[in-house]
């Protein structure tokens, strides 16, 4: 009797299994039904949900380096400066001027701004910021005793900030500093373990209202005295997902990024809105040449090069979806990318020749070793993307290069690469389309670094190329924008030459929204990402 | 069992008394009971039983012939990426135009390993640690009982899903962490069995005329627990496989095998997934011979239940 319940519990199970199984792909012609209604050009939202996911706690010194974590603290704290589609703009300073070729920079702070707790904010804040920031290094931040000679407040409203060297980055890297209430940090000695609520007291326009770290979870309020744009979105939550589609249709959360596969499912639909985001997220091989003495070899760097087909991994990997990595580092999108640099277009033949030549002439089982023995295997370091691991393990495999993937999630790779605990190694992050001068935090050996710990900065300590450094270096205080210029595509053509890592694609992502319901969504002129914008959130004229 | 074993001890005997003619003939009409043998036992079993077991040998043999019937790399790409099923690639290609075929042929030999090492590995040390604790008894069971009550009351899956992150990610710590807590039932099925044929009345008749423990096991207890345990391991095959396959789906498995719970794993990351035709063939295919893996088995093992101890077989 209990043997004939089982087994048509079983065979029950079985069928709705297949018949589950069935209708996923059914549920295709849902809403259709759009309304039609003439989009108004303000929409406020209510609620705005998105993706979450745990990026530590929002205080400038607590949140994880990425920009899902950086750009959530940065809805909670203003600086000086903020970034719209085309460049910076006067934020929390109304007016900036730099005097003296770029020594000194004035900045006037706006007038009745106010700190979530109600205190005002005054020059004296900021002084405190730059100060604290340069003291300990905010997790974002990239100003260093190095920069700032000194900090003066000038009348009640001005800050006068006095750098070593004058510099064409300064501008930037004091503008986006987030300015923290002097009143709470001033006698935090340890900032990195001050998680208290006073540390997420800034002056933006979103307080945070809860955080659940194991959820991953975060809910923001719009901050009723803020002194800029009125708020557009009175609340903010990032909720956990697990099929960021399913949940975007279903309308549980309000923007999303599709593959190109499921793309013309939104295409043509009044409802949606789609926009291709520019190519400034990417990924990147780095090599521990401290280890391995043959990654020190420019000819073994250069054969990987050659041996990696480019266009296959955008095309397996992102279904199509990317551009593939510049040799010279910058991604084509960037304003001083340099076109002309050599490219290493995908050719068995000539890795193999450039093997060959540095001894590895023998195969055996398919890998090369040359006459001591010395096997090309490698480990490579990825962060859980695996099936990017394994079309570059095949390709390498032409090249009788041997790889053993090492797979590990996400933040141990992160601190792994920053240790220097590995042989090989890719990293994927954003950033790419930041100034120029992450180049020379990338791959100058004269590290001025500003302790930023940002994967974008992210690299192998040790390269060292003095040719390289002194133009990395000069151009850090090159004013004369063209000059500048001229300089990066210098060290763009020296980083092909030399390939000191390998860009291997910036990704294209598609974010679909329903404009019926917000329509705020905004790109900042560097960066891929839409709900990482501030300006997103706020009215503009 | 016992009488088939003596009946093949007898043949063997008579053999050496034959010329080779009929030692030909003999070993012809030995086949051909081995075969009787064969098809009586299969014939014990019940319809689904029967199924399973063709299923059963099915796998096997995928597994088994994989290089000769794959027909293409399971690791390399050999194909556009995501096509569906057609002449050359049979079951269709995933993201890197690996072939599926492949995949699944070679990855019936992951699932079999895993679920056979596994079991052996449970279903030894279990069975060890069963009649150390039925046989000794005292404080010795008292102690393996409690670890047992200890084992049973630990949720498995988070704890594996801990210590598989833990041990890093590779086929061996995935048998060993899966064993690790696979050995309690046969333990305690084995221990129960002891117990009860310690207070037979033939076992205390060759203890009394002075068999050491040694002799006792070999001649008395293993016979009539192996069967059993057998039922027992086949049961921990299925339950293993599932296992490996749920550690793979949430990554913790070597992330570059081609098990079947690491095929569903990728299908399934692939963003959207349920939005393309992709899932016809990319998640369906493993998910069709993971099932059918394991019902094979939950059908063999139901009985063999029932043919291991005829009480059960009684309709």
């Amino acid at each position: 009797m209990p043997k004939k319940r089982s087994v048509k519990i079983i065979s029950l199970l079985v069928l709705l299994t297949f018949f589950s199984c069935l209708f996923y792909g059914c549920s295709k012609d849902n809403d259709n039904t759009a309304k039609a209604s003439k989009p108004e050009s303000k929409k406020t939202a209510d609620v705005i949900r998105l993706a979450g996911g745990n990026y530590g706690y929002l205080s400038p010194y607590a949140h994880y380096p990425r920009g899902p974590g950086s750009f959530k603290m940065r809805l909670i704290f203003d600086s000086l400066l903020e970034k719209d589609e085309k460049g910076y703009i006067p934020w929390l300073a109304e007016k900036y001027e730099s005097k003296e070729n770029g020594k000194q920079y004035l900045f006037t702070i706006r007038d009745n701004v106010k700190w979530h707790d109600g205190k005002p904010l005054t020059a004296e804040d900021v002084k405190f910021s730059f100060k604290y920031a340069c003291k300990h290094p905010m997790v974002s931040s990239s100003i260093s005793q190095n920069d700032i000679e000194k900090v003066e407040i000038v009348g009640d409203r001005q800050v006068l900030v006095t750098v070593k060297k004058p510099s064409a980055v300064m501008l930037g890297n004091l503008g986006t500093t987030r300015i923290i209430p002097k009143h709470i940090w001033e006698n935090v000695d340890n900032p990195k373990e001050f998680l208290d609520e006073e540390a997420v007291i800034g002056c933006g326009p979103y307080i945070l209202t809860d955080y659940s770290k194991e959820h991953g979870t975060y809910r923001f309020e719009a901050f009723k005295d803020y002194w800029g744009p009125k708020q557009r979105v009175k609340v903010i939550e990032f909720i956990p997902v697990s099929e960021a589609i399913l949940a975007f249709e279903q309308g549980e959360i309000d923007m999303t990024s599709v593959t190109p596969d499921v793309l013309p499912r939104f295409e043509n639909d009044p409802q949606y809105k789609i926009v291709e985001s520019p190519a400034f997220w990417g990924y990147r091989m780095i090599f521990n040449m401290g280890e391995t003495p043959v990654f020190r070899q420019k000819e073994f760097r250069q054969a990987i090069c050659y041996a990696l087909d480019k266009d296959d991994l955008i095309e397996k990997v992102q279904r199509g979806a990317g551009v593939p990595g510049s040799a010279g580092v910058l991604p084509p999108g960037h304003i001083m990318y340099n076109p002309n640099v050599k490219q290493y277009d995908h050719s068995i033949e000539k890795a193999v020749e450039l093997l060959e030549k540095l001894g590895y002439d023998k195969l055996k089982n398919g890998v090369r070793v040359n006459s001591k023995g010395e096997k090309l295997s490698f480990n490579l370091l990825v962060g859980g993307e695996v099936r990017l691991a394994e079309v570059i393990k095949e390709h390498l495999g032409k090249a009788g290069i041997e790889i053993n993937v090492q797979s590990v999630d996400g933040k141990t790779r992160d601190a792994r690469v920053n240790e220097n605990k590995y042989q090989l190694a890719i990293t994927g992050h954003g950033g790419w389309g930041n100034d120029a001068d992450y180049l020379r935090e990338r791959f100058s050996d004269d590290t001025t670094s500003s302790g930023s710990i940002s994967p974008n900065m992210a690299r192998f300590k040790g390269y060292s190329k003095p040719e390289l450094s002194q133009l990395l270096e000069k151009q850090f205080e090159t004013i004369d924008e063209n000059e500048r210029k001229k300089q990066i595509f210098e060290a763009q053509e020296l980083l092909a030459e030399d390939v000191p890592e390998i860009a291997l694609f910036y990704t294209i992502s598609y974010y679909v929204y329903k404009p019926e319901k917000y329509d705020g969504w905004m790109f900042m002129f560097d960066h891929h990402s839409l709900e990482h914008s501030k300006l997103s959130y706020l009215e503009r004229d | 069992m016992s009488r088939h074993s003596i009946q093949l001890l007898d043949a063997k005997q008579k053999i050496t008394q034959f010329t080779f003619h009929e030692v030909y003939q003999k070993f012809i009409s030995l086949g051909h009971k081995i075969w009787v043998k064969i098809a009586c036992f299969f014939n014990k079993f019940s319809i689904p039983g029967k199924a399973g077991l063709i299923g059963l040998s099915l796998i096997f043999l995928i597994a088994l012939l994989a290089p000769w019937i794959a027909g293409h790399s399971p690791r390399v790409s050999s194909g556009p990426p995501l096509i569906p099923p057609a002449w050359p690639h049979i079951l269709g290609t995933d993201e890197l135009g690996v072939d599926l075929w492949a995949q699944i042929c070679y990855g019936a030999r992951v699932s079999l390993l895993v679920g056979i090492s596994t079991a052996l590995l449970a279903g030894l040390v279990g069975g060890a640690v069963g009649i150390i604790s039925g046989y000794i008894g005292g404080w010795v069971d008292k102690i393996i009982m409690r670890l047992v009550d200890i084992m049973i009351v630990l949720p498995d899956l988070p704890v594996m899903i801990v210590l598989a992150a833990f041990f890093g990610p590779s086929l061996v710590n995935i048998i060993l962490v899966l064993a690790l807590f696979s050995w309690v039932s046969p333990a305690r099925i084995v221990r129960s069995q002891v117990l009860m044929l310690k207070e037979q009345n033939y076992i205390k008749a060759a203890e009394i005329y002075g068999a050491s423990p040694w002799y006792l096991l070999w001649k008395h207890f293993l016979p009539e627990l192996l069967p059993i345990l057998v039922v027992n391991m086949i049961r921990l095959t299925g339950r293993a496989i599932v296992a490996e396959a749920s550690l793979s789906f949430l990554g913790l498995g070597d992330p570059t095998s081609r098990s079947w719970g690491l095929i569903i794993h990728h299908a399934t990351s692939f963003k959207g997934i349920y939005y393309t035709d992709f899932w016809k063939w990319w998640l369906f295919y493993p998910w069709l011979f993971l099932m059918l893996m394991v019902v094979s088995l939950a059908f063999i093992s139901r009985d063999l239940e029932r043919i291991a101890d005829p009480r059960l077989g009684k309709k």
